[in-house]
């Protein structure tokens, strides 16, 4: 258990040396997802696939906000969002965090409070000013996590699966 | 006899007795009645004043009737002894048993009520619709997690004590077991490290009652099916959701974050309480040799404990206890639960916790008057720790400011041994007068 008077939270930009103990974070947050919804069940096969996708998110800050939260040199914690344009609509650009993990241990300690300061940092500097998150509809923890700190729902996505019957 | 001839002529004599007798317990009239007159007071038109006044104070119903002295136990037949989810109507010789015990050992009356729910939330509601007849309720044979959030609900929700025995009962047991070991090995409870083997219902509220008595949390491990509970461990997101009682220990227990299985826990460990699979070979002899000086092993599961007590004691174990009566040390909740509900019933309790339960188990604990390595907790026959473990419960309840009736100790030891006593005689004279039969085969 760690102390709470003693931790200090390191939050900084992800480095591509990151990239191994992120995957590990971001690996249990989708085993998280598939609790909650058999649509969101990981393959474990396809880890190479995510190893190279958020590899390079890591580089690609044009297109990705990827931030880590460390202790002790450990990260203990995750937020990967995508900068998303808005055809149409004012702001043109958005961010939306798909990826938002802290290790159990390191909950209720202000950890997310840290790495959402830090985005929202970054996302003044980029002049965006539309942040949304998107998480499993039935994953209760975060959609209370994302009401608790002002978040409203603004959008839905349905899904289903086509089974053999259907596909005629 | 071996093991399992036993277990089979314990079988077909419960079947045989079962169909004679019909049931375990009956309703009779504790009032005079000399002619139908009678009535007249006993029942209408006398009555409705008696529920007028307590329509006027609904507390009254403690003193007016006989809700002081009855409980429910209460199931829904999901978690019943080893054989599983066998349903209400299976669970009900069960909570006769039960019952029986209830009254002769504490002299509660407590009325066996099996029910059909489907969800907890529907256990819940069925529970506080009843609460107006009862002074309590027992828990019985829930399936883990859903009983750690019924007693949740109804220990907040309830102005009667909501206990599972499962849970409560056998924390109280082994609490008072390790305080004696701890005193005969001169430990200090806040330096015992304390190892759990199995998570269920039983090691999880055990584990939460040991940090209510002072055990540090750091110093507890529990292991599980997947091993050392760990904050780190993979299936820990999976436990928050759906079993957050583990998942709030596997975060604050084993400082030192230990990983891996049974041996690793044991490691420089003081005491282990194995409540898991009933296999005697769970936990291996040359990993007790690992454990710190004086290694303290309760091996809990039913019928066959997780070591043998010989094969433990020749891996150094020096106090071994089991659930079983031909072995000493027998951790046993009929040891508390007669004693908690005649307590909590005789000071009209609104609700029973965890500061209550570690003065039970001190209660108990102290009872054991000629303490040694065999004689950690008291035996069944010890019959005046029932009032015992009854006025330490009454009083502490008043301490928590939960007692509708307050006292000294000594008047409710007084209460407790009366009723128990006064209980037992009714009984006797039924089987003297022959009214309850004899068993079938001995001379009626």
């Amino acid at each position: 258990m760690k102390d709470d008077k003693k931790m200090k939270i390191e939050v900084r930009d992800a480095r591509s040396e990151d990239l191994k103990p992120f995957l590990g974070l971001i690996e249990r947050m989708k085993r998280l997802n598939g609790e909650f919804d058999p649509l969101y069940t990981i393959d474990e096969e396809k880890r190479s696939d995510a190893e190279k996708f958020y590899g390079n998110c890591i580089v690609d800050t044009q297109n990705y906000i990827v931030i880590v939260a460390e202790f002790n040199k450990s990260i203990v914690g995750v937020l990967k969002a995508e900068i998303r344009k808005r055809i149409y609509y004012n702001p043109d650009k958005e961010a939306r965090i798909i990826d938002l993990y802290i290790m159990p241990e390191y909950r209720r300690k202000k950890v997310g409070a840290a790495l959402l300061d830090y985005f929202y940092l970054k996302l003044n500097k980029l002049g965006i000013s539309i942040v949304t998150a998107e998480f499993p509809a039935l994953n209760l923890i975060a959609l209370n996590f994302y009401r608790k700190i002002g978040y409203r729902n603004i959008g839905s996505i349905f899904g289903t699966t086509i089974d053999a019957k259907r596909v005629k | 006899m071996q093991d399992e001839e036993r277990t089979k002529k314990f079988n077909d004599l419960s079947v045989k007795y079962s169909q004679f007798y019909k049931g375990k317990i009956m309703v009779l009239p504790k009032v005079p009645i000399n002619t139908l007159s009678d009535f007249s007071y006993w029942y209408t038109p006398g009555v409705a004043e008696v529920s007028r006044r307590i329509a006027a104070d609904s507390d009254l119903s403690f003193d007016l009737t006989g809700r002081w002295n009855s409980i429910a136990i209460l199931t829904d037949g999901t978690r019943v002894l080893g054989i599983g989810n066998v349903g209400p109507e299976a669970a009900m010789p069960v909570m006769e048993g039960k019952s029986m015990i209830f009254n002769y050992l504490g002299g509660v009356n407590a009325v066996p009520i099996p029910i059909r729910t489907k969800t907890k939330e529907e256990f819940i509601t069925v529970a506080k619709a009843l609460e107006p007849s009862f002074g309590g309720y027992n828990l019985e044979d829930i399936e883990s997690p859903k009983c750690f959030y019924i007693l949740r609900e109804l220990q907040k929700e309830l102005t009667i004590p909501a206990w599972h025995d499962d849970q409560l009962g056998t924390a109280c047991i082994i609490l008072a077991g390790i305080i004696n070991s701890l005193r005969l090995s001169g430990k200090k409870i806040e330096d015992a490290q304390v190892v759990f083997i199995g998570s269920g219902a039983a090691n999880i509220a055990a584990s939460n009652l040991l940090i209510s008595a002072g055990f540090k949390p750091g110093n507890l491990i529990l292991v599980d099916s997947k091993g050392i509970l760990e904050p780190e461990r993979e299936d820990i997101d999976s436990l928050m959701i759906n079993n957050p009682w583990k998942y709030e220990l596997a975060l604050n227990t084993n400082r030192d974050r230990k990983k891996g299985g049974i041996p690793e826990a044991l490691s420089g460990s003081d005491i282990v309480v194995s409540a898991a699979k009933s296999d005697s070979n769970t936990i291996k002899p040359q990993w007790i040799k690992k454990m710190n000086n004086y290694p303290v092993i309760f091996a809990l599961a039913n019928p066959v404990p997780e070591i043998w007590p010989h094969v433990a004691k020749e891996g150094g174990a020096k106090i071994v206890a089991t659930g079983r009566g031909d072995f000493p040390n027998q951790i046993n909740n009929s040891l508390v639960f007669p004693g908690v509900f005649r307590g909590v019933l005789d000071a009209r309790a609104k609700g029973v916790n965890f500061s209550i339960m570690v003065k039970a188990s001190y209660e108990i604990a102290d009872f054991v008057s000629e303490l040694d390595d065999d004689n950690i907790v008291p035996k069944m026959t010890d019959t005046d720790l029932y009032p015992q473990v009854a006025s330490a419960v009454a009083k502490a309840t008043e301490d928590e400011g939960l007692a509708r009736r307050t006292g000294s100790k000594k008047m409710f030891y007084d209460i407790a041994k009366d009723i128990i006593e006064e209980n037992r005689k009714i009984f006797r004279k039924l089987m003297d007068e022959k009214l309850i039969r004899n068993l079938p085969g001995e001379q009626q």
